[in-house]
């Protein structure tokens, strides 16, 4: 089972390369292609692979990923209406969107891929916990979601999101839809070791990359963080956003 | 009128600090947070020394700042500081208004300011140091500071084009800051015990900072400390002018050479961290025109203050309370290291939560999963004891590290913790806390101590 990740040497912030070290250490077999910036990215040529995931990275490195995926931007996008699966972290979710508008106003080009675009302002960090669902109907999926958030920037646009908020904002303030979600293109604002701290969510992905693993690793551990976390995140006094 | 304003707002100010004083209390920002409310430009206009060093930077900034205060001080030169107070600007605007006259006059003529890196664009259009020494940049609280490329581009549009930059050449980071001002770099030569590869979570330069081709390290310390070249274009770290020589562990001394000399230095503490510290002390003298030797002596009456490290020795039982600042997942991996490397066998207590974030919100404990929990994945660890509100979060980020589940135990109060952590005759003790946690860490001492009188043969 192949999973490949963009330039780990630049979207490593956070701790969302774990991600990926989690689902190693969960599934049997898994197969680690590390793409770097002036490497041909697998999926350029294969077809072969169980998930493709690209992680949070600093907004000078936005740009150097942006050079490097703009080649593919065509095929990005029919492996995504042909449901490869990928998994996109912080603000490496913005690389798809129209564009990146700066404080200055100036505006870098992304991909297009999405309908979205991103408001940059450096000198207004937006920080909060997150409490969500994922659901997928055709799957009978409805999977409680916590984690993280910690950004210069909001979306905004068009889109269908990957979570539903329960508690905390969505893809901006002004919506309650978190990520961004097209077939099995999953991406989210949320950082860090978003698996780790979701095993239910992890088992989902792990079932979707074709694996028939029922567990994941340090499971009762992991169940036991993420039950404490959710109850502790709904409490009503608990505050969200800082 | 503003000149009146100002004024006003001076002695309401140094009238709050009297009142502080009386009532007991600390508040090292209140004054200046009053003063800046009654006159908005109030760091603007007050009277400044006429040398100012700002010391900034991720980790060893306090250290640093004291110890060059520390020298001072054994130099025989009075200097105004903010050693005792904030490093924002409310801190330092409190520490120039209790080093001012009562008409807004400087009473000192040199200042040396711990200077929170983040709250440099705030400071420095009205405080401009002659010397800005910059520890290190590193990952440091993500919900405040990011990322080291953003703090290092507020430092670059900040540091006055006229300070001269004390800059660590063992890292890039700090290295590409303000690239017209005038610099001197120091560093550590190679050493035995260096390495080629990464063995950090944290690696911030990977990159070169030109090109952003694959950069290749001819020596590496921890993380991206060290030296590297670009295989593509050539790019290189810059020379030393100030270079660690030699480490003597047996005499416990470094030995600090520069075009104009040399001198051998005692050790303030052995961990490598504190010898870049005196590398960077040493070298802001030297540029200041003090001898080595001068700079030796002076450096004889620093010390690393008791609250970040603290030793005990009761009853041939080792205890240790080490600051791991909370949510610094390279403070803490540099803790751990320094930990894993002493001898013996070691319990350790974790108990480095953000109380201050778990009162109001939760701590994002996203900076675990870039912190080197590894490196207490050891066969000298007997007992790892996680407490407090992250106890979960410590126990599962261990089990990740490879630690075994029978080495740890949940104690959700950081005082049962002490009481139950196991230890013996001769055992290290190793409790790791944050800023938030220096008073329960007293009690936690005192517990310890309590417990390994007691111990019997």
């Amino acid at each position: 089972m192949k999973i490949e990740i963009l330039f780990p040497e630049v979207c490593n912030l956070y701790g969302d390369l774990q991600n990926i070290e989690y689902l190693k250490r969960s599934l049997k077999g898994a197969d680690i292609i590390e793409t770097s910036l002036k490497e041909e990215p697998y999926f350029a040529t294969h077809d072969d692979f169980a998930l493709c995931y690209m992680g949070t990275m600093t907004e000078k490195s936005q740009e150097l990923v942006l050079e490097a995926l703009k080649p593919y931007k065509g095929r990005l996008e029919a492996l995504i209406n042909d449901g490869k699966l990928f998994l996109i972290t912080g603000n490496a979710l913005e690389i798809f969107g129209e564009y990146i508008e700066c404080d200055n106003g100036s505006k870098i080009p992304c991909l297009g891929i999405f309908k979205t675009h991103a408001v940059r302002r450096m000198l207004s960090r937006y920080n909060s916990l997150y409490v969500g669902k994922f659901i997928d109907e055709e799957r009978q999926a409805d999977i409680d979601i916590v984690g993280f958030k910690s950004q210069f920037t909001h979306s905004y646009g068009e889109f269908d999101g990957l979570f539903h908020t329960v508690r905390g904002d969505g893809l901006s303030p002004l919506t309650k839809e978190e990520g961004i979600r097209k077939n099995n293109f999953f991406g989210t604002y949320i950082i860090g070791p978003l698996l780790i701290l979701n095993p239910l969510f992890t088992k989902y992905l792990m079932n979707l990359m074709g694996s028939s693993e029922k567990t994941v690793a340090y499971e009762e551990a992991a169940m036991d963080v993420f039950t404490h976390r959710l109850e502790e995140f709904m409490q009503p006094t608990r505050g969200l956003t800082y | 009128m503003g000149k009146l304003r100002f004024l006003f707002a001076l002695n309401m100010a140094k009238l709050t600090w009297v009142i502080l004083k009386i009532t007991r209390h600390n508040g090292t920002n209140y004054p200046g947070q009053v003063a800046i409310n009654l006159c908005p430009d109030f760091l603007e206009r007050i009277g400044k020394p006429e040398h100012i060093i700002s010391v900034t930077g991720t980790n060893g900034k306090t250290t640093v700042n004291n110890m060059i205060c520390d020298m001072f001080e054994a130099s025989g030169k009075k200097i105004l500081s903010n050693r005792a107070g904030s490093n924002t600007r409310t801190g330092i605007t409190t520490a120039l208004i209790l080093g001012s006259t009562f008409t807004g006059k400087a009473k000192f003529d040199t200042a040396v300011f711990e200077t929170d890196e983040r709250s440099t664009l705030r400071i420095f259009p009205y405080v401009k140091p002659e010397y800005v020494l910059i520890t290190n940049l590193f990952r440091d609280s993500i919900m405040r500071n990011g990322h080291p490329e953003f703090i290092g581009s507020i430092l670059t549009d900040n540091i006055p084009k006229t300070s001269k930059l004390i800059l660590n050449g063992d890292d890039l980071i700090s290295c590409g800051i303000s690239p017209e001002n005038a610099r001197v770099y120091y560093g550590i030569n190679k050493l035995d015990t260096d390495i080629k590869e990464c063995i950090n979570l944290i690696n911030d330069i990977r990159i070169c900072p030109r090109c952003a081709g694959k950069l290749e390290y001819d020596y590496l310390r921890y993380h991206h400390i060290g030296r590297c070249h670009c295989v593509d274009c050539g790019f290189k770290s810059p020379d030393y002018d100030y270079a660690a020589t030699e480490i003597n562990r047996d005499n416990n001394t470094v030995t600090i050479t520069d075009k104009n000399g040399t001198g051998v230095y005692e050790f303030v503490n052995d961990s490598i961290f504190n010898i870049y510290n005196m590398v960077a002390i040493a070298a802001l003298f030297r540029e200041m025109g003090y001898s080595h030797e001068d700079i030796v002596e002076y450096m004889k009456h620093s010390k690393v203050v008791e609250s970040r490290y603290k030793l005990v020795t009761v009853n041939s039982v080792s205890i240790i309370t080490q600051l791991a600042k909370e949510k610094n997942a390279l403070a803490i991996s540099r803790a751990f290291d320094y930990v894993r490397g002493l001898p013996g066998r070691k319990s350790i207590l974790l108990m480095m939560n953000c109380l201050y974030d778990e009162a109001h919100w939760s701590e994002n404990t996203c900076w675990m999963y870039d912190c080197d929990f590894e490196f207490l994945n050891d066969e000298n660890v007997n007992e790892i004891v996680v407490s407090g509100p992250r106890a979960r979060d410590y126990r599962l980020r261990l089990l990740y590290a490879g630690v075994p589940d029978s080495k740890i135990k949940i104690e959700m109060s950081e005082l049962d913790g002490a009481r139950n952590i196991d230890f013996k005759k001769n055992d290290l003790v190793c409790v790791f806390h944050g800023v938030d946690s220096f008073d329960i860490t007293q009690d936690v001492r005192k517990i310890l101590i309590e417990r390994a009188k007691k111990l019997e043969d």
